[in-house]
């Protein structure tokens, strides 16, 4: 009898959070809906791929800078023991275009964007605002959702391909400087190694983390109560939430892509 | 018309509506008043659909709102203008663009159009030359007027105010009193405004009904209120006027 009621706390918590899931799905769908209904809100979209994307853009070319860099040392280290060097430009080139950009851009993404989407729109929620919206007749998932997910969609793969980019800069920077691999060599395996489908592959990976993290992140705020402390609540749950997905969503992502490429290919 | 029948909602296990009914005429000013807490605000929450009840229903012109998908409600909702309690002013716009806001939704009208009206309305709520302003600028009854302005730019056919006058000056309070009243009377608006002030409740209400313990205990022309036999009508109505 006990040992039946230990498990209860257990089954209220895995209840509550396919309840949460369910919940979230249908407001993924409202939302989705919405997205396709005229009227289209131009200004709304540009407005947040330029807060989404071109805001980011310090953070991203600071992490991805020093992402590759970081990298390289590490492998040009183990590499060297078999005097095989050259193979640092592939090795970080494929793991970044396949991994860690989009990975890394979405949590960067999820920081700085997502948080700001939960903290925002949990806001409006607790003052009214939101409300608002409705009686004036503006649906507020097509108001503030669509423009917030879309933007995601968009711009996180183009921040991913800066990523990549910066993140083989930084890599080419020491391992010519500090590994002292030829710039020929590490070149030629980088452009050898990678391939466009690596880079689609990852880019298409990075559309689906936002989807994912705009989503979970306007749903937080939209679930929001209770004042600034519940704002506060939404944020962290915001970012701890779209973070997990991300990496959740990146193994099954990952199999899904690895077994369509490799069945593709041969 | 707005028919309110039967209506029940609870928070948490807290009962707040206990079975609500009510008419509320077309083109006509409907005064409820109640004790703060009693539920005026979540009733006027029912009748633009923000929240479904748990029982009962809102019939607007024979249409049951509960009934309608998210695309009609929204639909029937640009019938409606609503000035929330705490005015619910877009904090990330300023003063122009909140009460610009439903007439650029709605509206195919040039910018120019757009300014002419947004100046009229300020200028209908005393808050002439404040278009710059941001919300967080302003005072709790300056924000309230803003929002105000706002919930009658499209001049729609039914306006909900919640408490309109809380927390303004005696003249101020006139002044919005009397702009319900024109509203009605040049538009044929249906109006209904949420009070705690008796003596402006007998001045603008064709109708007023009283909320009490999740109810509507009494219902009639300013006139028949006031000679109500209920004890809590009369008590209201006692204290209400020596406060006011
Ligand atoms: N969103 C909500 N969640 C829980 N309880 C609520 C909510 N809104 C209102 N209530 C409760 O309903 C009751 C009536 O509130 P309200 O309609 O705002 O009163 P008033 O008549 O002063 O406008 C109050 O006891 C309030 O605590
Ligand atoms: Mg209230």
């Amino acid at each position: 009898m006990t040992a039946i009621l230990k498990f209860i706390p257990f089954w209220n918590v895995l209840l509550a959070a396919l309840m949460g899931l369910g919940d979230w799905c249908r407001f993924a769908w409202a939302s989705i809906t919405w997205t396709f209904r005229p009227p289209y809100r131009y200004h709304n979209f540009f407005y947040q791929m330029q807060f989404i994307g071109v805001q980011s853009l310090p953070i991203i070319l600071l992490t991805g800078l020093f992402t590759g860099m970081v990298f390289a040392l590490q492998t040009g280290k183990t590499f060297a023991l078999f005097k095989m060097q050259n193979l640092v430009g592939s090795t970080v080139g494929l793991a970044l275009a396949r991994e860690i950009a989009p990975v890394f851009t979405a949590l960067m993404v999820t920081a700085r964007a997502g948080s700001a989407m939960a903290a925002e729109i949990g806001t409006m929620r607790v003052t009214e605002q939101v409300d608002a919206l409705y009686t004036m007749a503006v649906d507020p998932l097509q108001y503030l959702v669509s423009p917030r997910v879309i933007g995601c969609i968009f711009m996180v793969p183009l921040l991913t391909m800066i990523f990549n980019y910066v993140g083989c800069v930084g890599a080419y920077l020491v391992g010519t400087t500090l590994l002292d691999i030829p710039s020929g060599p590490f070149l030629r395996h980088l452009y050898w190694y990678v391939d466009p489908e690596d880079i689609f592959g990852g880019m298409l990976k990075a559309a689906v983390f936002g989807f994912f993290l705009a989503m979970i992140s306007c749903y937080k705020g939209f679930k929001t109560e209770g004042g600034a402390e519940g704002v506060g609540r939404s944020t962290t749950g915001a970012v701890v939430a779209s973070s997990v997905t991300i990496l959740v969503a990146d193994y099954f992502l990952t199999t899904w892509i690895l077994e369509f490429f490799t069945t593709h290919h041969h | 018309m707005i028919e309110i029948v039967d209506l029940y909602k609870s928070f948490n296990g807290t009962a707040v509506l206990q079975g609500m009914n009510l008419v509320i005429p077309t083109g006509k000013i409907t005064v409820i008043i109640g004790p703060s807490g009693c539920g005026k605000t979540v009733l006027l929450r029912h009748i633009i659909g923000l929240w479904k009840p748990d029982r009962g229903k809102v019939m607007l012109d024979k249409v049951n709102l509960s009934a309608l998908n998210r695309f009609q409600l929204n639909e029937i909702r640009r019938r409606f203008g609503m000035l929330f309690q705490h005015a619910a002013l877009f904090d990330s716009m300023n003063v122009y663009e909140n009460v610009a806001f439903p007439l650029r939704e709605h509206t195919k009208k040039s910018e120019r159009e757009i300014q002419n009206i947004v100046v009229e309305k300020l200028s209908l709520v005393g808050l002439s030359g404040n278009e710059k302003k941001m919300p967080s600028d302003l005072s709790g009854g300056m924000r309230k007027r803003v929002g105000l302005a706002r919930a009658i730019a499209l001049q729609p056919e039914i306006i909900l105010y919640d408490e309109p006058t809380t927390g303004l000056d005696p003249i101020m309070t006139e002044a919005i009193d009397n702009l319900i009243l024109e509203m009605q009377r040049k538009l044929s608006i249906t109006s209904v405004v949420i009070s705690h002030d008796i003596p402006s409740a007998f001045r603008i209400a064709d109708q007023i009904s009283m909320v009490y313990k999740g109810k509507i205990i009494e219902t009639g022309t300013p006139d028949v209120f006031r000679n109500s036999k209920k004890e809590e009508v009369q008590e209201f109505i006692r204290k209400g006027e020596g406060k006011g």
